[in-house]
């Protein structure tokens, strides 16, 4: 019966050694797999920063301006004139509606086979 | 056995020896029994003790926080990034680690030959855990020390700033130090604020630290500098700076002033002659004060815009006597005035008002005192307390008094925004805002007639220069010419100066000061005075800078003749 009872906890001692050390070891591959990552992580991070501070360079108008003086002659651009702005009021308003009186005369005059464009062509030569 | 003998007479003997040997082993195994719930009650304790203990953090993981402790991005009013951090390797040592110096320091000088070999020699030497060696160098480099494989030297990533638009907002953001503090600019407010305290915790890592977002616009700033540089060789001035407000929030959209530094390179900053001149300068502000005199006086009442004034002859002061520069000596109506920027007149102006209170009006517009900003570069106005009757006079017109470019940004802001004293900022503020900041320093008929004045003065007076270039953004401002003090006395070829100005007029939105130090004659047929340079330079910068801000413009005189006052149609 003690015997039974001591092969039992033997066994059972050795197991749950094997378990522990099982579970340690896994942690600290774990802990090792996860230091790698952060490493990984922190490292990215810094290119990323690298990478963001060359954009921020980059589209800087400081920067830019140079670039397109230098290009100035080849793609036609100059600074903006005040004369080149306009607004949608001075844009002419639309008809109130549509001039129905000579577009009744246009189609009769069409109907009856007078093309007033045909004469404007002639007059002009074409044809 | 003992306890058995004493505890029963050896001569009454009733029990047998085998039982007397079970009792006995009983009675082991029971003290074995203690002696294990002991220890294992021991352990068990060490455990619940070790358990509830605070995990101490060790000390190299405190020092990896406060290095790669990082300072938040700062950002334009448009999200473009004016600072950020990179990260950088840095070279250190653990001198008692290393096997053999002499050999370390060869090698390692091949990598970084600047190092001088003395310095490092002494370094390396010793029982120190740990000592810097270089910080902030490159990729590169750090690939060719790793390849050296020197024992004890190793690499350790830092937050580096980096600032991408170089000099062109350097007097905004001033720079760090090489422990990434704040040490100028609004870099240290920042830092007086509160980034030490994070970085202090540690807490300021990574990149979760929301951006800081600045009033200015990395756009103009960049238009505004370009001209400053332009400035300095196109009249071959000394220094040249320049600042622009809204006037309806005070938030500075741009801020320049050259000389200057790059903040990438701390070291440049302490070059003589690149502080900031529009906070940390004072300088006299010549006739761009004439408008808060005529504002002044048309507020208190005593003077109306209908007004004239005798300018025919000069103001005798005991030996001295106050005569214009662009002399008219006729009656002068108060536009007129303004517009010629008679001496004689403003003074006549200020008498009217009276000289207490005008030096009253003077302190509502904070020319006592610093003016409320956050960049820690400030200077103290020199405004005698009390006026003399011949102190005021020359006060009127600018000279007798220094203050810097941004009080005369801020007052000018507070006039043609209808009368509000609005404190400026760097950061952002939205109109709600700086609605409960608002300080009324002058009413709303006097803001417009002010305008007015300020319009009149581009369209016939000494602002025409800037008007040229900016035609159709109804631009208006006053010119300063202010002489400097050589050897005692003011001197007509050296001057500082001034143009102050605001545009649109007919609906005001941003208010600016330029400022030129000693320049010349740009060709043989320009002159040296602020028309010429400074207001030049203003209708430069308005015609580029005001399509990126939204303003329209319009040529329609009918703009021009709405914002004359009532009295003058």
């Amino acid at each position: 019966m003690i015997r039974t009872l001591n092969i039992f906890l033997i066994v059972a001692s050795l197991v749950m050694l094997t378990g522990v050390y099982a579970l340690k070891f896994s942690i600290e591959g774990t802990a090792q797999e996860r230091n790698a990552l952060i490493a990984k992580i922190s490292e990215q991070e810094g290119q990323l920063s690298l990478l963001k501070a060359d954009w921020a360079l980059l589209t800087q108008p400081g920067h830019i301006e140079p670039i397109i003086r230098r290009h100035e002659a080849v793609i036609g651009v100059v600074p903006v004139k005040q004369e080149q702005f306009g607004s949608f009021e001075s844009l002419p308003m639309r008809p109130a509606k549509p001039d129905y009186a000579g577009m009744d005369a246009l189609f009769q005059a069409i109907s009856e086979g007078i093309d007033p464009i045909d004469a404007i062509l002639q007059l002009e030569g074409i044809e | 056995m003992a306890i058995a003998e004493e505890g029963f007479p050896p001569t009454i003997s009733l029990e047998g020896a085998r039982k007397q040997r079970g009792s006995l082993t009983q009675a082991r195994i029971r003290w074995m029994i203690l002696g294990l719930v002991i220890g294992f009650g021991l352990v068990g304790a060490r455990l619940v003790q070790l358990g509830m203990m605070e995990t101490d953090q060790r000390i190299e993981g405190q020092t990896r926080d406060a290095i790669t402790a990082t300072r938040p991005p700062i950002l334009d009013r448009n999200g473009l990034e004016m600072a950020v951090d990179i990260r950088v390797p840095s070279l250190f040592a653990e001198p008692r680690r290393i096997i053999d110096v002499e050999e370390a320091v060869q090698k390692l000088r091949t990598v970084l030959p600047n190092l001088d070999e003395n310095w490092l020699r002494n370094r390396l030497t010793g029982d120190k855990g740990f000592v810097w060696v270089q910080r902030e160098l490159t990729p590169q480099i750090q690939e060719q020390v790793m390849r050296l494989g020197i024992p004890g030297i190793d690499f350790i990533t830092e937050s580096k700033r980096f600032y991408p638009a170089m000099n062109e907002a350097a007097h905004i953001l001033g720079s760090t130090n090489v422990d990434n503090q704040g040490i100028a600019g609004i870099e240290r407010h920042m830092d007086t604020e509160s980034v030490a305290l994070l970085q202090e915790l540690g807490l300021a890592r990574g990149n979760a630290l929301t951006p800081v977002e600045l009033a200015v616009d990395m756009r103009v700033q960049h238009v505004l500098h370009d001209q400053m540089v332009d400035a300095m060789t196109r009249y071959q001035a000394i220094a040249a700076a320049g600042v622009m407000m809204d006037v309806h929030t005070g938030e500075i959209i741009a801020l320049a002033s050259v000389p200057d530094f790059n903040p990438n390179e701390p070291a440049s900053a302490l070059v003589k002659d690149t502080f900031n001149r529009i906070t940390a300068g004072i300088f006299e502000p010549g006739s761009t004060f004439k408008t808060i005199t005529i504002a002044g006086a048309l507020d208190s009442g005593a003077v109306r815009i209908t007004d004239q004034f005798d300018a025919r002859y000069g103001i005798r002061f005991g030996r001295y006597t106050i005569d214009d520069f662009h002399g008219k000596h006729r009656i002068l109506s108060l536009p007129e005035v303004y517009k010629y920027s008679s001496n004689i007149g403003t003074i006549r102006v200020m008498q009217a008002m009276g000289k207490d209170n005008f030096r009253e009006f003077l302190s509502r517009m904070k020319f006592d005192e610093r003016v409320e900003f956050e960049l820690p570069e400030m200077r103290v106005p020199t405004v005698p307390t009390t006026l003399s009757e011949v102190g005021a006079a020359t006060a009127s017109f600018g000279h007798g008094l220094s203050i810097s470019p941004l009080h005369l940004v801020t007052a000018y802001a507070a006039f043609v925004n209808g009368g509000n004293y609005i404190a400026p900022t760097i950061y952002k503020r939205d109109m709600a805002e700086a609605e409960q900041l608002y300080e009324r320093v002058i009413s709303e008929e006097t803001s417009e007639a002010i305008r007015y004045l300020m319009r009149l003065n581009a369209l016939e007076g000494s602002g025409s220069q800037m008007n040229k270039a900016a035609q159709g953004y109804r631009a208006g401002g006053k010119t300063g010419t202010a002489e400097k003090v050589v050897d005692g006395r003011y001197s007509s070829s050296k001057v500082t100066n001034f143009f102050a100005s605001a545009f649109p007029l007919d609906n005001p939105r941003y208010a600016i000061v330029i400022m030129v130090d000693e320049p010349k004659a740009e060709n043989p047929q320009s002159g040296t005075t602020a028309g010429w340079n400074a207001g030049a330079i203003t209708g430069r910068l308005v015609q580029r800078v005001a399509p990126m801000l939204g303003v329209a413009p319009d040529f329609s005189e009918i703009l021009d003749q709405q914002i004359v006052p009532r009295g003058l149609r």
